[in-house]
């Protein structure tokens, strides 16, 4: 320890309680900053996981081209107009034909973690004089519930029964309640082109979004090409899962040139989920910033009392020998040592209070407590922020002791 | 080599009023020479002080210390100068009052940093000895008497070994007792060891014991 820290020491700890509200202050921006990021984090990541358990990160489907090809060319002749009325974007196929290749294609790269096709149709579902539309998904049972955990939310039955039994289906569980059945009863299934056929229920899902539960029907891709006529390797959607969610765009682009199909990252359909994401996590910065930004005021006004109170030593000082940028070392040492003391203390009680509010009870949708995350870099961050405002709020009135002129404190 | 020469110094205040505080000053001091500066209150002998201890650069003229010219130095060269060459008592002691007095004695050493930390503590507690405070090292300095305070002072002025030793009303603060103990300290240390003391007093007593004395009326030289 040099003879500016020792000096540094001396003056910290002469005076405990101020030593400790400062600490404190600093102690208590810090932790929530922590408290605050894990939280929205926490949120964030909760939401989107709510959302991902219907919804793939990427999805390939056949869309309808964007651009309408002119029938005609245009005309040379400045002479000649050129009228077409009614111009129609025709669907020329339907469904893409050869989801195996663009599904093999997709699993070679390096981000995607799982990729599952599914046929998706409307139908009509009847039992008796009850029927109900809902939305037919033949589904690979493995890679969908790689993708989606959808055996998770099977409430009765199994789903991997589906790739057993040709005539299995599992309904959602609204849609099950609107036409009355429940599993071993049997179902008629029509469709658009109207042909009808017989499914036995094997199973009942809930997923907690009730809209889709009202619609749900579930049944082996193998049985829906079968149902709607369709070649060995048909689906109407590619559905692909990437490692960080956040990154769809970019491995969407990636993509996109390996198949002619319009390929969509989930952030295009729903830019809501996207935005409330972004404007969560500025809210957690504002208002933790904020808060390290207050306590920022806090050591600048302790440190500036020290300075008036020590003012006749800084005098001192000075006479013997001690120059400037002696001064400002020894003060900022103060305001540093502050910071870091702070933060230390701030980062555990942040820590404790994640901790806490992990453990809270919030048992709304499929919640059973306050969601959290625990992210290395919050605490990072934390700690950096902190350190960088003590040092500025020290470094003020350290600046301000480094000039006091001797010669007056010292007449009196 | 003159420890102290001052050359045709002026010093104007400009605060509240313009005002002539010292008028075409010029004096020599020897080393070994012990000088005491005198004068009625608003002479200037005070502002002549603070001038020769380079914390106060707002003057025309030039002084040198020990061959060094001082005037024009910039701020860090003269913290350093006054770390090396000048010790200060003060009328009030003007101790670091959450130091022990040991600390506060090895403080300007361990500044300069010329010498280990076993070599200063050993120097500071030759000079407590000397100083016939000894058994009081460890005590904070708030916590010893006021003519104990002053020795520690001076003690302090002395651990760098500085060719000049300043006093602003040494003695203004003490009883005749401990007025009689600094006097003969600072008489030995200008005797035995040659260094030079200037000494701003109100105490005739004092003044008259020293080798010299300079008066100052109304900022200039009687």
């Amino acid at each position: 320890m040099n003879t500016n820290q020792k000096i540094a020491r001396v003056f910290l700890t002469s005076k405990l309680r101020q030593l400790l509200v400062a600490v404190l202050s600093v102690t208590f921006g810090i932790s929530m900053y922590v408290f605050m990021n894990s939280f929205m984090a926490g949120v964030n990541n909760e939401q989107t996981e709510i959302t991902f358990t219907s919804m793939p990160h990427i999805k390939i489907y056949n869309d309808l081209s964007s651009e309408v090809k002119p029938i005609l060319p245009s005309p040379n002749d400045s002479n000649t107009v050129l009228m077409v009325n009614n111009a129609r974007n025709i669907r020329y196929t339907e469904g893409i034909k050869n989801a195996d290749v663009i599904k093999d294609k997709v699993l070679s790269l390096n981000d995607v973690i799982g990729v599952t096709t599914q046929l998706n149709q409307n139908v009509f579902i009847r039992n008796g004089v009850s029927k109900a539309s809902a939305n037919l998904s033949g589904i690979e049972t493995l890679s969908e519930n790689q993708l989606f955990n959808t055996a998770e939310y099977i409430i009765e039955g199994d789903l991997f029964e589906l790739d057993k039994r040709s005539n299995g289906i599992i309904l959602g569980i609204g849609l099950a309640r609107t036409i009355g059945v429940g599993t071993g009863n049997n179902v008629a299934v029509s469709t658009s082109d109207g042909i009808s056929k017989t499914f036995k229920v094997i199973g009942l899902i809930e997923t907690g979004a009730s809209a889709a539960d009202k619609t749900r029907a579930l049944i082996s891709i193998q049985t829906a090409r079968q149902l709607f006529s369709k070649n060995k390797s048909y689906a109407t959607e590619v559905m692909v899962n990437i490692e960080n969610y956040y990154k769809a765009q970019e491995v969407a682009a990636t993509i996109t040139p390996l198949t002619e199909y319009k390929v969509e990252a989930w952030q295009v359909g729903n830019s809501q989920l996207d935005s409330a994401n972004a404007l969560r996590d500025i809210i957690a910065i504002a208002v933790s910033l904020t808060i390290l930004i207050v306590a920022g005021f806090g050591i600048y006004n302790i440190m500036n009392m020290t300075v008036n109170e020590k003012i006749k030593e800084i005098a001192i000082l000075k006479a013997m020998g001690f120059n400037g940028k002696d001064v400002v070392e020894i003060f900022l040492t103060q305001s540093v040592v502050i910071g870091f003391m702070g933060g230390l203390t701030g980062l555990v009680l942040g820590n404790i209070i994640v901790r806490i509010v992990d453990n809270i009870p919030f048992e709304i949708a499929t919640l059973t407590t306050l969601p959290v995350v625990f992210r290395t870099s919050d605490y990072v961050l934390a700690f950096g922020f902190g350190i960088i405002i003590t040092f500025l709020a020290g470094y003020l009135p350290a600046r301000k002791a480094s000039k006091i002129d001797p010669v007056d404190i010292l007449r009196g | 080599m003159k420890a102290l020469s001052v050359n045709q110094v002026n010093k104007y205040f400009h605060e509240p009023v313009e005002f002539h505080v010292l008028k075409d000053v010029s004096f020599e001091v020897n080393k070994g020479e012990f000088v005491a500066i005198i004068g009625k209150s608003g002479s200037g002998k005070s502002t002549m002080l603070y001038l020769l201890s380079t914390m106060d650069t707002d003057y025309k003229g030039t002084i040198s210390i020990n061959g060094t010219q001082v005037t024009g130095l910039k701020q860090n060269q003269l913290a350093r100068f006054r770390n090396e060459h000048i010790g200060f008592v003060f009328q009030f002691h003007f101790l670091l009052p959450e130091f022990s007095v040991l600390d506060n004695v090895m403080l300007p050493a361990l500044k300069l940093k010329k010498k280990s930390k076993e070599e200063i503590e050993h120097q500071a507690m030759e000079l407590i000895t000397m100083l016939g405070i000894k058994g009081q090292e460890h005590k904070k300095a708030s916590r010893i008497s006021g003519g104990q305070q002053q020795r520690v002072a001076i003690a302090r002025a002395l651990i760098n070994a500085p060719a000049i030793i300043m006093g602003d009303e040494p003695t203004g603060n003490l009883d005749s007792k401990n007025t009689k103990i600094v006097f003969d300290i600072f008489r030995q240390l200008a005797k035995e060891r040659g260094q030079t003391i200037i000494a701003v007093t109100h105490d005739d007593e004092f003044a008259a014991n020293c080798d010299r004395i300079i008066e100052l009326s109304d900022g200039v030289l009687v």
